[in-house]
Parts: C-alpha cells; structure tokens; sequence
C-alpha cells in the first residue's frame, strides 16, 4: 500500500494559503497539514467560516487531504511563543483554541486535529502539570469526540510530554480517545528505540504522522538527508502498519525556499519510499534482484542511483555466477555497481578491457586488490592513457613499482614523440617511481 | 513537423538516415525488437541485440538530436525455434531497463502452437512490468492473423488501451478499430501502406489511437515515409494539429504509458562507452 505524502503549511509561511494549496498539489503531493495561524485561516477572523467553507472547496478541487495542525507560534499571545498551553494560568484559552480548531476540523472533513503539551513553566510542579495537562486533554478530547474528529497528541521534544512513553503515561490519564501524532524526525533526535522501532510502537495509536530529518539530541527540523535518519525501513515501517492518513512534511523553517524544498522532498520520499519496498522485497525474494537493480535509477533519480544499487546488492547475498549475471545484463552503470559491491577478478578483468571510463575508474578502486600486478599496471596505465585522474586507484602509493614507473615513462616518450603531454598526476607518479 | 517515429529498426540504418531523420523533423523514436533478417540460434544473439536497444543505438541517435527508446521481445517469427525460446526466462531483466517502453514486437507469424504460447507469456510480461505491448501482425492471412490476436489480447485480460496492433492495413483496421487497442500503420515504398492509402483510412476512421510509422529496416524501406504521409494529410485537408496528433502527440501518448519515455532535450554526448561514431580520429 502506498503511502500518502502531505506537506506543512508551515513551510509555506510566506504564501496566501490558497497559493501554497495550489504549489503543494501541483507537486504531487496528497494532502497538507494545515496550521492555523494569523495568514492561514485564522480562527479568530470574524469570517472564519466563509474561510473554512472556501478552503473546504479548494482541498476539494486539489482533491487534497488535510490535518489540522495547532503548533503556531504567536497567535495567541504576540509576546509569548506557544504560549498559554495547558500548563499556564490562562490555560483555558488554550482550550478555547484547540476547540475552535475542532470546529474547523470538522468544517474541513480534515483526518485529524494535531496538538501538544507546552513546556513546563519553572513555577509549575511536574506533579501539578501532568494534572492540567490530563484535564485540559479530557476536555478536548471529549469535544472532538462528540464532533467526529479525531485528535493526534504529539510528544514535542522539550514539553512535558516528549516521548512515546509519555504519551503512553497521558494516555491512561485520558483515555483511549487520545491518539497519536508522531514526528518522525522527533524519534531520532530524543527516542530510546530506533526509529523504524518508534514507529512500530506508534503504529496502532496513529492519527497523523509528520516527516523530517533530525540529529541525535538536537531538535531541529531538517530537510531529508540533512540529519542523521535512514528513511527506507521507516517508510516500510510505517506501510506495514497499516497508517492510511498523511504522512506530511514538517519544514517550519524552510518558508523561504517553500516551492524548492517542497518540490525536493516528495521527489525524496518517493524514492526512499521505493527502495524501503524494494529492500523488503530482496529480503523475500534475493532473485528480485535482477529486475530492481535495472530499475533503480528511474525510481530514485540519476544523482541517488548508484548508492541505491550498491544498497539493493549488499542487502543479498550473490554467489559469484549470480554477481556476473547482473554483470552479463547490466548496462554500464549497473555494472559500475556490481563492481563496487562484488568486485571479482573476472569482472574487473571485463571493465578493464572496456573503453567507458566509468567502468576503468570502478575496477580500479578496491576491486582491483586481488588482480595480479601485471594486469593492475596495465589497467592503471590504461586510466592514465584514458586521463583519467590516479586518485582513485586504490592502493597506488604501496603498489607502484618500477616496472609501472617503466611503462608511464614509455607512455610519456610516445606522447613527447606525438608533441602531446601526460597528466601532471602521472608525471609526478613516474618521476617519483624512478 | 515534429516526428515521433513509434517503429524503426534503427539498428539496421546508417548515420545518414540519422541525419535525414534529424532534417526531416524526427524527434524520437521507438525501435522494436524483431529479427534480423537472418535466423538467430542461441540467446546470447539475442541478448547482445537487446544491450544494443538499450545502449549503443541511443547513443548513435543522440548524436543527432534524436531520444531512441525501444521495445523488447522475443519475436513471433522466433518464437517458433527452441533455442531461441530459452530467451523468455531473460526478458525480465530488459523489461526493467529504462528505455524500454513496451514489450514488443510479439504476435503471430505462422499462427502455430509455439506463438501462440509465446504471445500470451508475453502479454502478461507487459502485465507484470507495466508496459504497453506492440503486437506485429502476421503477413500472410492478415485478417485471420489479426482476429486471432485480438481474441489473445482480450483473454490476457491487459487493457488494449495498452496494445497497439500494427502493420494494419485496408482489410484488417475495421477489425481493431473497435477493439479499444491502438492501431499502427507501416508506411513502405511499395509494400504495406502507401502515405495515400494511409490519408484515405485516417479520413475513414479518424485520428484517434492512430500510430503511422516507417518500420524501416534493413528491407527496402523509408525513414522519411512518416514525414511523406504527414505531407499527404496536408495536401488532404488535415491541419497542422491533425499531423501533430498522429506524428507525435498519438505515439507519445501511446508510449508514456510506460511512464519511462524521456523527451527532454537530448543532452549529447561524445562518447558512448568511450567509444565515438566518428572515424579516423581516435
């Protein structure tokens, strides 16, 4: 089953909302996360309802999905950020919030209103807190229920509640009509388990599901491949659930490059979303092999391609007639692949003889350690020859001898005789050499 | 004119119909797998064709501005030899490659036991990976040939939006025009369709899931037939819209079923795995 990719409004913050409906749905995308705030259906707008029966028709016509997101910073207090929450004195106000973004919810036929706990003030005890927060919850909670909403509690890392524990903890609190909204990126930067593992626990309490990459310990929302989180077992992860809601894209800090980022991330998810498959498959299935490693770079773009393909062939285990198949019927960079993840003498040999200087640069890299010196001095003078660079021959520094400083001399005399030159990397390898 | 030519065995022609092709307006192109005018006996001849499909051939097209995709198959006419058969078991691997938009060419030859089976395990090839199917029809007893290949299309259970029937002609595109599948016309110099013949059943059955195309090969044949039938539908009448459609908005919409066809510009480079198309030089 596929999974359904949204993006946050929040990371269109420079954007009149129905401009970011329409860039967000042009991309591809199947749904937004929708923060209210002062520019964005601002819940406290004297026309808040002719907005939400607008926006209704504008996710319609996008044929977009929508969660209601309640993590604004300033709107409710211009001084405070995310202030009053559950745990303040004037808590209630944030209550009246939540229950007018219930309203919308149901206006908008939106999956899922999203919210969180708020830091604990220094005055406040833990003791006392956890009390505000489960009454404030109750009464939530129950409001939605009567309305047909479901609502998404986020453990935010910092608040009172930050983990999955915490949650489970407010949960008996509460009761079972408090649901789960899960960062993805919140479970790298402060979860015990790993990630894929968070999801999986999460697995049948989520409402929502937001996406972004983090670091350890640092709370910092990144964009993919920025942090430190391998997404395709996540992705896997969280299909195996079951989750049908949108799993949308949590940028809040990327309004300024919004149409970009946005565009870079569901190209992105797909792919991690298709090699996430792709590795389960192998797991299954080994020989499925031969049909992934083709379709590799059209399903992940050029850029990721090689990666991915040297990925899917370390994820099996190939004998050697199965490693020069893949050789056999590879194009030249299928090829490339086999040789970083299987390099055979055999198969060095091959890519040695041919003239695709893609293919000499692989075999010469740690493929090459176990050809005879011989045939590793022809192949480095070949990569000379081909001018290519000598940095990427593995090993050269404790395997040249004199008999390749021997030919690189002849190389350079016949070239002297043509009125050409050789490459300064390779001079110097000769001169040292001799 | 922009051409899209959705069949061309370009392994079969020179540089200098690249470069004709280019003048005339071809754009892209389609080369089917098929055979080669002279019996192969084992898979590896048919392997070493299909690494040229996907490798060297769009190489040679790019150098002249020109997006070479291709489809891939065992032939009806091979199908019929053992030896050639084994190549089935390899077909999965290609059909996976980015540049293959279809399987194809199958069908009938003989119309014999063998084809049969042929068809229909490719068929549903084209059913697992996602691909249209280009189905050739036979040469001889057409009509039959292409009744029977309708009927195999319609068991596979493949949606014929994703067929193409081709090699189609005055006696046989009645029978494919209400089927759903797309129709393809081979324009000869003297066999097969003529650009006239072709205007007069485009007047008759309209422009819809209508593919013209050369087939040129290494038979006599005409790179620029898609060109000289474009001209005839001018001088008939037909609009410069009604040319675009058929000469490349039909085929590109045909095709992009795969989701793998790839119009951007062609970004050329000099070598094809080190190896150039110039002579002389290096």
């Amino acid at each position: 089953m596929s999974l359904r990719f949204g993006y946050g409004t929040n990371g269109f913050a420079n954007h009149r909302l129905a401009d970011a409906l329409d860039v967000i749905a042009e991309l591809g995308y199947a749904g937004v996360a929708l923060t209210l705030d002062h520019a964005h259906l601002d819940p406290y707008a004297p026309d808040v309802k002719d907005q939400v029966a607008r926006t209704a028709r504008l996710l319609a016509e996008r044929e977009l999905g929508v969660v209601v997101e309640t993590g604004a910073r300033y709107l409710l207090d211009p001084r405070r950020k995310h202030a009053p929450t559950f745990l303040h004195d004037d808590a209630h106000r944030r209550v009246d919030f939540l229950k007018r973004a219930i309203d919308i919810a149901a206006g908008l036929h939106a999956e899922a209103v999203s919210f969180w706990a708020g830091v604990r003030p220094a005055h406040v005890s833990a003791e006392v807190a956890w009390q505000l927060l489960a009454e404030g919850c109750a009464e939530v909670v129950a409001y939605a229920a009567e309305r047909g909403v479901a609502v998404g509690f986020e453990p935010e890392p910092g608040m009172l509640v930050e983990t999955l524990a915490d949650w489970t903890r407010l949960r008996e609190l509460v009761g079972a009509g408090l649901k789960l909204t899960l960062d993805i990126g919140h479970c790298r930067a402060n979860e015990p388990a790993d990630v894929a593992e968070c999801v999986r626990i999460a697995g049948p309490y989520l409402v929502n599901v937001q996406i972004d990459d983090m670091r350890r310990g640092v709370h910092e929302h990144l964009e993919f491949g920025d942090g430190e989180i391998d997404f395709p077992p996540v992705l896997r992860a969280l299909a195996e659930t079951g989750y049908r809601g949108l799993v949308a894209v949590e940028l809040p800090r990327h309004s300024h490059a919004a149409p970009d980022v946005a565009a870079r991330s569901l190209s992105f998810l797909r792919a991690v979303q298709w090699l996430g498959d792709a590795l389960d498959q192998l797991a299954r299935d080994p020989a499925a092999i031969a049909t992934l490693l083709p379709a590799a770079r059209r399903r992940v773009g050029r850029a990721a391609a090689e990666d991915v393909r040297v990925r899917l062939l370390g994820a099996v285990t190939l004998t050697s007639d199965e490693a020069e198949q893949l050789y056999r019927y590879g194009d030249n960079d299928e090829k490339r692949a086999v040789l970083l993840a299987y390099p055979q003498p055999d198969l060095v040999r091959d890519a040695l003889r041919s003239n695709d200087t893609r293919l000499v640069a692989a075999a010469l890299g740690p493929a090459a350690r176990d050809l005879p010196d011989a045939e590793w001095r022809q192949g480095v003078l070949k990569s000379v020859f081909m001018g290519l660079p000598l940095s990427g021959v593995d090993g050269l520094a404790q395997r040249a001898d004199a008999e390749l400083g021997r030919m690189l001399a002849a190389l350079r005399r016949e070239r002297e005789a043509a009125g050409r030159t050789m490459p300064d990397d390779a001079v110097d390898l000769l001169e040292r050499l001799h | 004119m922009r051409i899209f030519d959705p069949h061309i065995h370009m392994t079969s022609r020179t540089t200098d119909d690249y470069e004709r092709m280019a003048a005339a307006g071809v754009r892209a192109l389609v080369e089917p797998a098929f055979w080669l005018g002279q019996p192969r006996t084992n898979t590896g001849s048919f392997t070493d064709y299909f690494d040229a499909l996907i490798g060297w051939e769009p190489f040679r097209a790019s150098q002249y501005g020109i997006r070479h995709h291709c489809t891939i198959a065992l032939n009806p006419k091979e199908a019929n030899d053992p030896r050639c058969r084994e190549v089935l078991a390899l077909l999965p691997r290609y059909l996976e490659k980015d540049r293959v938009v279809a399987v194809g060419e199958t069908g009938y030859d003989s119309m014999t036991p063998e084809e049969d089976e042929v068809f229909a395990a490719q068929l549903e090839l084209a059913r697992a990976h996602e691909l249209p199917a280009l189905v050739h029809t036979p040469h001889r007893d057409k009509v039959v040939g292409t009744r029977r290949s309708l009927d195999v299309v319609k068991e596979s259970g493949i949606d014929p939006g994703l067929v193409v029937l081709d090699h189609l002609n005055e006696p046989t595109v009645g029978e494919v025009a209400g089927s759903g599948c797309w129709m393809g016309f081979s324009i000869y110099p003297d066999t097969k369709m003529s650009p006239d013949r072709m205007v007069a059943i485009l007047r008759e059955y309209g422009l819809e899931r209508m593919l013209v195309n050369s087939a040129a090969d290494w038979g006599k044949s005409d790179p620029l037939l898609t060109l000289r039938t474009g001209e005839a539908m001018l001088a008939a009448g037909f609009s410069d819209d009604d040319v675009d459609r058929v000469l490349w908005r039909n085929p590109v919409e045909f095709y992009g079923q795969s989701g793998r066809l790839d119009l951007d510009d062609v970004a050329t480079e000099g070598t094809f795995a080190g190896n150039s198309i110039l002579r002389g030089g290096s």
